[in-house]
C-alpha cells in the first residue's frame, strides 16, 4: 500500500534558511536507502507558502488569495510517496528519518493513498479504464518532456 | 517550474464519503486536459486522516499518534504535481478544477536543485538525485 510521508513546516522551513550540507548528505543517504529497499516513489520539498497561494471554490467560483499563511505548523514542508507492505512498515521508514532535519523537532504526517478498489461501483469501468492508462502511462515513464515553447497553450 | 496543488480536506473527505460517478468523470475529464498539455507530473487522493499518523521528533525522542486528527481544515485530502511556466499558469489551472462548492487548494511552489547554493549539494548527489527524477517523474503523455 502507498503512503505519503508529509514532513511539516516549521518557523524555517517557512524562513528563508536552506538545508546545510550535512543535512543534503543524510537526507540523499536515507532517500537512497529507500530508492535502494524499492519503496520510494516520489518525493519533494515545498518552497515557503509567502510563495504560494489559496484558491477557495464557492458556487464553483474560484477566489485567490496570497501566501504566506499564519499556521505555519500546518503547512507541509515536503512530502514523499512509499510503497510498502503495511503501515507499520511505513512508520519504521519514518522512525529512521534523517536526525539533522529540524535540528531533530520534526513532525512528521503518514496518509495512505487512495486505490482504485477502495471507489467501488462509482469509479465507472470506463473511468477505471483511463485511470489505469494514465498511471501505466506513468509508470513507463513514456511521457517525453516536452519542451515548454512547444506546449499547447490553454 | 513544479508546482504542488494542495487539496484541503473537509468534513466529507474526513469522513471518507467517496465521490459521485460524476464526480470521477468531471476529475478524469480535467486530468485528461492536464495531460494533454504536458503539465501534470503526478496525482493522488489521501484517504481520511483516521487511517494515518503522526510521528514527532523532539530530544532526539520519536513519539507517534495514531489519527484521526482534528484541524480537519489544515489537513490534506489530496493533491496534484504540474510542471508549468508561472504561477499565473498554475492558477489558471487550479480555476478549471470541477469543484462546486466549499473546497479549498493550496498552490506551492517546489524546490528545485537549482535554488540551493552550488556547494551545499555535491556533485555526487546531484546526479543521483538527477538520474531518480529522470526514473520517477516525467510528464504523464497519451
Amino acid at each position: 500500500m502507498r503512503f505519503m510521508i508529509i514532513r511539516k513546516a516549521d518557523a524555517e522551513t517557512e524562513g528563508a534558511d536552506l538545508p546545510t550540507e550535512e543535512l543534503f548528505k543524510q537526507m540523499g543517504d536515507y532517500i537512497e536507502e529507500m530508492v535502494k529497499a524499492g519503496v520510494m516513489l516520489a518525493g519533494d520539498g515545498l518552497k515557503p507558502s509567502r510563495e504560494g497561494a489559496r484558491v477557495k471554490f464557492h458556487n464553483g467560483q474560484p477566489s485567490v488569495i496570497d501566501g504566506p499563511f499564519a499556521e505555519t505548523k500546518e503547512l507541509v514542508a515536503g512530502f514523499n510517496i512509499i510503497d510498502v507492505a503495511s503501515k507499520e512498515e511505513a512508520i519504521a521508514w519514518v522512525k529512521k528519518w534523517p536526525p539533522l532535519d529540524g535540528h531533530g523537532e520534526v513532525e512528521i504526517e503518514i496518509r495512505p493513498l487512495y486505490e482504485a478498489e477502495d471507489f467501488g461501483d462509482v469509479f465507472t469501468p470506463e473511468e477505471r479504464a483511463r485511470e489505469e492508462k494514465m498511471r501505466a502511462e506513468m509508470a513507463a515513464g513514456t511521457g517525453n518532456a516536452v519542451p515548454e515553447g512547444q506546449r499547447p497553450s490553454n | 517550474m513544479r508546482f504542488m496543488v494542495i487539496v484541503k480536506a473537509n468534513a466529507e473527505s474526513e469522513a471518507g464519503v467517496l465521490p459521485s460517478s460524476e464526480m470521477i468523470a468531471a476529475m478524469g475529464r480535467y486530468n485528461d486536459e492536464l495531460i494533454a498539455a504536458g503539465v501534470m507530473l503526478a496525482g493522488e487522493g489521501l484517504r481520511p486522516s483516521s487511517e494515518g499518523a503522526r510521528i514527532k521528533y523532539e530530544n532526539g525522542k520519536v513519539t507517534v499518534t495514531d489519527g484521526p486528527f482534528a484541524e480537519t481544515k489544515e489537513l490534506i485530502a489530496g493533491y496534484w504535481l504540474l510542471d508549468v511556466k508561472s504561477k499565473e499558469e498554475a492558477l489558471e489551472w487550479i480555476r478549471r478544477i470541477p469543484f462546486t462548492d466549499g473546497e479549498e487548494v493550496e498552490l506551492r511552489k517546489v524546490f528545485e536543485a537549482s535554488d540551493f547554493p552550488v556547494d551545499a549539494i555535491s556533485e555526487e548527489h546531484l546526479k543521483k538525485e538527477a538520474a531518480w527524477r529522470e526514473a520517477t517523474q516525467k510528464p504523464i503523455r497519451h
